[in-house]
Formats: structure tokens, C-alpha cells, sequence
């Protein structure tokens, strides 16, 4: 039996080795008595097969003759032609190591399409649309410091934004609807706009700017260092501590602070019963004492937005300290400011990260921001057009932080295949409602009814909420990923004095279905997952769900 | 190949005591393990698949020559492997690295040894 097992271990060697040496190992077998000493012969036998087919490929076959060292006439030749012949063993070792390499790259590029892999460079942006909130330091962790690290946009007012930025050079203003004849429906966002031109920056009530206190340039300066530290919360603050003076502030002045904060939350505020139950709990704690522990002007803004909050649950709702950082001129976008924006989109492709067809034929649209369709609609329609004949689209917000309402129209316009109610903007201090709806279809549109996935995460933010609040209720999309922050409010700041501004939700989304929104709470995916795993788990269900599969 | 031999050392174990095998007489393969086997008194032993990977190399290099059978063997399946001049040479240059190393070795641990009172 052994001597058949290694028999069969020898016929197995390379033909070369079995041919030279097979006889000859089988003499030593049949030489060897005692059964141990076959058992370590077959042993042996079972290594030196794989020893000759792994490692000694190069004895596979015969050396080839060396040609040409010298001509018959002992004259040295050179040849032209190189007779050589790769050995066997190496072309099916190059053919293996080849095949390898492709697969490695085959799921490399698979898996990078699949994991897109993010560097985030902090960027110098000369636009701080929320520069007044920001400036305010917050040297200790507590739920205002956690405000003032939200992301950029905090509410999808793109366009009221930029009226609230200081007119300085180096200032990049988005444009409010009041540049562009406003009165489009999808700058929706226009009403916080409208407000900046009569709301509460008046001059009786703006004693004097404190722009001064800031060494060099000021607020350029300020919003430089702001804005380039957007994504790094925590050292964004720092960066402007030491510009804020810290200064004491009087009972008096708290009281002041207090009474013009409550009658701004009477008159702004979206919600008139919370806003209501807000002024009194300042009054009570007032009353009680609460805030004689603040005696510093921060301190104590951290204190009232606490109280307010406390009530509200609103995390928009805020009173920021050191409010003489923020302007006090609100004046329409010039043309070189939007140009401005026009050049900063156009450098950033508009915030789309990814247009992308995976595998399956499954579409992949990711994008960072909601920027303003008049600037960005041809850039989204092709995009749009990339995606326009696959069989299922996803829709990756897990890092955007929102935008202007008219691009989540634009964008909603592809999934419906006639103008679709999305939302309404209630507008308390106006007590205006406005509609907002999908556009008219697209010519050519294939998207209307292929199934469609929305990815989000925790950093989804305003108008990215209100994209998947809209397709949620609308039952057109499937949300992946993990509840939004849950701004469903717009906000707008509202001085108090030269040190204090208090911002208030003044606007808020209806949703036409579920006639609420997602303020405080945020919008819940229907599959609640990782963000970081929302990509794998709805490419996987868009393969399922995919019209033909 | 290069037959300076100098490229080719050191020699892996099997192959230094293959290539003494028959650096005194032609051998054929079952008598070149039993010789390894004594030159180590039992402690290095070759096994089949060891000694024909090791001749083959050795073949390839031409420091080992493949004689085939011997007449007047009792087992025709046997052949016999002959050194070469080239496979002299080798084992030459090996024991004289491996002498220089035994003599430096040497040199070292007397010197290393306490000294005696």
C-alpha cells in the first residue's frame, strides 16, 4: 500500500524530475525495510512534490542550449534575433501573477467606488454666512458650544444668508432673490431675505459696533479664520476667542438682554405658543435668580440659549454674545459678489463630489451642498443627465449640510413625473405661506419612476433634511442611513444690542403630507443603519429593487 | 553561469555534504544518503526527495555529472553521480571558508576563555 501511495507520489513529480530520478527514488523505497522508515519516505515523498511544483519550476524543463557564443569560424556573432524563449514555468507564473494583479485592481476599484474614501482639505472660504453666531467663543463644551460647531448652513435660507454678511472684500455672498427679480418661486428661501430689509438691525437698537475691538482688518479677518476651520469645530472657536473681549456684564444689562430677547421670540419666533413659554421661563429664572452666576457677557448667552432650549428643544434657537463680529448693514449681494459665488461654485463643481454609474447599472449622486440653482441648475442637470438611464439612483446627502430650497427642487423634479407639492414655508412674523413645488418634468426623463435611495447621516442638515423629509413623505425614496440633526426651521439673527444677538427660527417647513416637520426630531431613514455603511446596504437593495432584476 | 566559485558560496548544508559524498568515489543515490548519514555520525540525515532536488541543482550547475547505471550493479535502477572538476573546485573553496571560519571561531574562543590562575 505504501509503496503504491509513493509510487503515485512520484508519478506526480514534474516530468523531468520523475523521469531522472523517479526510478531511482523507488530503489531506495523498495530498499527501505522497516514501516517507519516508508512512512517517512512517503512523507518525504508528499514534500518534494510540492518542493518541484512551487519552488523549482526552473528545473521543469530542459536548460535551453546557450546559441550563438561564437560563429563555426570561431568569429563572434551577434545576433539580431534573441532566441530566447521564456521557460514554461514562468509564463504560468506570469500568467498567474498577472490574473492576481487584475483581480486586485478589479477590487480595488470596485470597493473605492463603493468606499469613497474622503480627505477633507480645510479650505479658506471668504464667505461666513453665519459669522455673527460664530464669533462667539465658547471656551468651555456645554450646548452652545456644540450649536456653534453646526455646519455652515444651518438652515436651507442660502439666500438670506449672504445679506447678512459684512460687506468686506474679501466677503462672498451668495445672491438673495433681491438681486434676481426674487420673486421665484424657487428661491423660496428669499423670505429670511426680504426680512433683512426691515427686521431688527435698526439703528436705535444697534448702539454702536464693537468691529474696532478687533485687531488688523477685523471681520474679514475673523470670518477668514472661521471659515477655515468649518469643518474642525472645536479649534474654530478658539481661533476667534481672543478676539471677543470678555466683558462683565451688569444685572441691568441682563435684564435688557432678557426683555428684548423675549419680545423678539413673541414677534419672530415660528412657533407663537413656544415662543410665548420661552419669554416667561426667561422671566422666571430671571426672577429666581438663575442667571446671576453668568456675570460674563458669554456665560451668560450660553445660560439664556440653555433656557430658551430647555423650552423650545429647538437647537437653532440661540443667543450668541459678541454679536458687534456680525454686520450691521445687511445690504443685497453686488454683482461682484455674486460672481464671486458663481467662480466659487464653478471651481467646486457646484458641491457634487461623485456622479457615478456602479455597478448593476445602479446610479451614485453625491453631493455636498444645495447650491443655488440659478447658478448651479445646468451643472445638477448634467449630473442628472449622467444618471438619466440607470435602473435604480441614490442620492448620497450624508455630508451635506444643505443649501437653497430651489436646487432641492430641481433636484426632487427628476423623480416625479408632474409638479409635485414638497413643502410649505410658513412665515410667522409675515404670517405668509408659501408653496414649494417640483418643477415641470424634464423632456426626457427616465428617472421618474426608477426606484430611488437616499443616504443620511447625522451631519444632514437643513435643506439635505428637508430632500429627504419630502421623498420620505411623498413615498418616492427610500432614506438609508442615520436620523438628520433635524433642523427644520429657518433662522434668522436679530440684534439686541452691540453685544448681544439672539437668532430665531422665524420660518418653518410644513410638510403638505405629514403637515409637520423635522425640527428638533430629524428624519428618520426607513433603514436605519451606519452612515458609513448606508452606501453598501443601498447599492445592495437598489440591485434588488432595480426594474428587470 | 559564472564558475568562479566564490558566487556560489556558502553551500546550503545538503549540499556540502552531497558534494563530499563523492568527492571520494562515485556514488549512486541510496549510498550518498548513507554516507551523509556517517559523515554526521547519524545527525544529518538525507532524505530521497532532499538528495535528488540537491543533485539535480548541483547537475544543473555541472558540479555534479550524471553516470547512469554501473554494469555489475545489483540494482539496474540505480545510477551513479560522479564530482566535477567544476564541483571540486566548489567543495574546495567551501572547506577552505569553512577551515578560515574554524580558525577564526577557534582563535576567538581562547581568547574568550578566563583566564587560568
Amino acid at each position: 500500500m505504501l509503496r503504491f501511495l509513493y509510487r503515485g507520489l512520484l508519478v506526480l513529480h514534474p516530468p523531468l524530475f520523475r523521469k531522472r530520478f523517479a526510478e531511482e527514488m523507488q530503489a531506495i523505497f523498495d530498499q527501505i525495510g522497516s514501516r517507519s522508515g516508508r512512512i517517512r519516505l512517503v512523507t518525504d515523498g508528499v514534500l518534494s512534490l510540492l518542493r518541484q511544483w512551487s519552488l523549482r519550476t526552473e528545473f521543469w524543463q530542459e536548460p535551453a542550449p546557450v546559441a550563438g557564443e561564437a560563429s563555426p569560424k570561431g568569429i563572434p556573432s551577434f545576433l539580431t534575433l534573441d532566441p530566447f524563449r521564456p521557460r514554461a514555468a514562468a509564463v504560468v507564473q506570469g500568467i498567474t501573477l498577472s490574473t492576481l494583479v487584475f483581480c486586485l485592481t478589479c477590487f480595488s476599484i470596485r470597493y473605492s467606488w463603493i468606499h469613497v474614501l474622503h480627505v477633507r482639505i480645510p479650505e479658506v472660504e471668504f464667505e461666513s454666512p453665519a459669522s455673527h453666531e460664530r464669533a462667539v467663543p465658547r471656551p468651555e463644551p456645554g450646548p452652545i458650544r456644540s450649536r456653534a460647531a453646526a455646519p455652515r448652513q444651518d438652515s436651507f435660507s442660502g439666500s438670506s444668508r449672504p445679506s447678512q454678511t459684512p460687506p468686506t472684500k474679501a466677503s462672498v455672498l451668495a445672491p438673495a432673490e433681491g438681486t434676481e427679480a426674487g420673486a421665484e418661486r424657487d428661491l423660496r428661501p428669499g423670505p429670511p431675505g426680504q426680512e433683512d430689509k426691515r427686521r431688527a438691525w435698526s439703528p436705535t437698537r444697534n448702539v454702536a459696533s464693537r468691529v474696532a475691538a478687533v485687531p488688523g482688518s477685523g471681520l474679514s479677518e475673523i470670518q477668514l479664520a472661521l471659515s477655515g476651520a468649518e469643518n474642525l469645530p472645536v479649534p474654530r472657536t478658539r481661533s476667534v476667542q481672543s478676539l471677543i473681549p470678555i466683558q462683565k456684564i451688569s444685572d441691568d444689562e441682563k435684564h435688557h438682554v432678557i426683555e428684548l430677547a423675549a419680545a423678539d421670540l413673541a414677534k419672530y419666533y415660528a412657533e407663537p405658543d413656544v415662543a410665548r413659554k420661552m419669554g416667561a421661563a426667561l422671566e422666571v429664572h430671571e426672577k429666581h435668580g438663575d442667571d446671576d452666576a453668568a456675570t460674563e457677557g458669554a456665560d451668560f448667552a450660553d445660560l439664556v440659549t440653555r433656557q430658551m432650549q430647555d423650552v423650545s428643544h429647538d437647537k437653532q434657537l440661540i443667543l450668541v454674545y459678541g454679536a458687534a463680529l456680525a454686520p450691521d448693514s445687511p445690504h443685497p449681494p453686488s454683482a461682484a459678489e455674486i460672481a464671486a459665488y458663481r467662480h466659487k461654485m464653478e471651481r467646486t463643481n457646484c458641491g457634487f463630489e461623485i456622479v457615478r454609474v456602479l455597478p448593476q447599472n445602479v446610479g451614485y449622486l453625491k453631493f455636498n451642498s444645495f447650491p443655488d440653482a440659478k447658478i448651479c441648475g445646468q451643472r445638477a442637470a448634467a449630473a442628472m443627465a449622467q444618471l438619466n438611464d440607470v435602473n435604480a439612483i441614490i442620492f448620497d446627502l450624508r455630508e451635506n449640510p444643505g443649501g437653497y430650497s430651489n436646487m432641492v427642487a430641481l433636484l426632487a423634479t427628476y423623480l416625479f413625473d408632474r409638479p409635485t407639492h414638497l413643502n410649505d414655508f410658513y412665515n410667522r412674523s409675515e404670517n405668509t405661506n408659501e408653496e414649494d413645488w417640483t418643477l415641470a418634468p424634464v423632456p426626457g426623463n427616465h428617472l421618474a419612476d426608477k426606484p430611488a435611495f437616499v443616504l443620511t447621516s447625522h451631519l444632514t442638515f437643513s435643506a439635505a433634511e428637508a430632500f429627504s423629509y419630502d421623498l420620505k413623505m411623498l413615498k418616492r425614496a427610500t432614506l438609508v442611513g442615520e436620523t438628520t440633526s433635524g433642523r427644520g426651521h429657518m433662522a434668522m439673527g436679530h440684534r439686541i444690542d452691540e453685544l448681544f444677538m439672539i437668532r430665531i427660527p422665524g420660518i418653518k417647513v410644513v410638510n403638505p403630507v405629514s403637515k409637520t416637520n423635522w425640527e428638533g426630531i430629524g428624519v428618520r431613514p426607513d433603514v436605519e443603519v451606519l452612515a458609513a455603511d448606508a452606501l453598501t446596504v443601498a447599492e445592495k437593495m437598489a440591485e434588488t429593487a432595480a426594474p428587470g432584476k | 553561469m559564472k564558475s568562479d566559485a566564490s558566487h556560489s558560496l556558502p553551500l546550503a548544508p545538503a549540499a556540502l555534504h552531497v558534494l563530499l559524498s563523492l568527492a571520494a568515489e562515485d556514488l549512486h543515490g541510496y549510498a550518498i544518503m548513507q554516507d551523509v548519514a556517517r559523515q554526521s555520525e547519524g545527525k544529518y540525515k538525507l532524505q530521497p526527495g532532499t538528495l535528488y532536488d540537491n543533485l539535480q541543482k548541483l547537475i544543473r550547475r555541472g558540479w555534479v555529472e550524471e553516470l547512469g547505471h554501473k554494469p555489475g550493479d545489483d540494482d539496474p535502477r540505480r545510477r551513479y553521480y560522479r564530482l566535477s572538476a567544476l564541483g571540486r573546485g566548489v567543495l574546495e573553496a567551501e572547506i577552505a571558508r569553512l577551515a578560515a571560519v574554524v580558525r577564526e571561531a577557534r582563535l576567538r574562543l581562547q581568547v574568550g576563555k578566563p583566564g587560568r590562575a
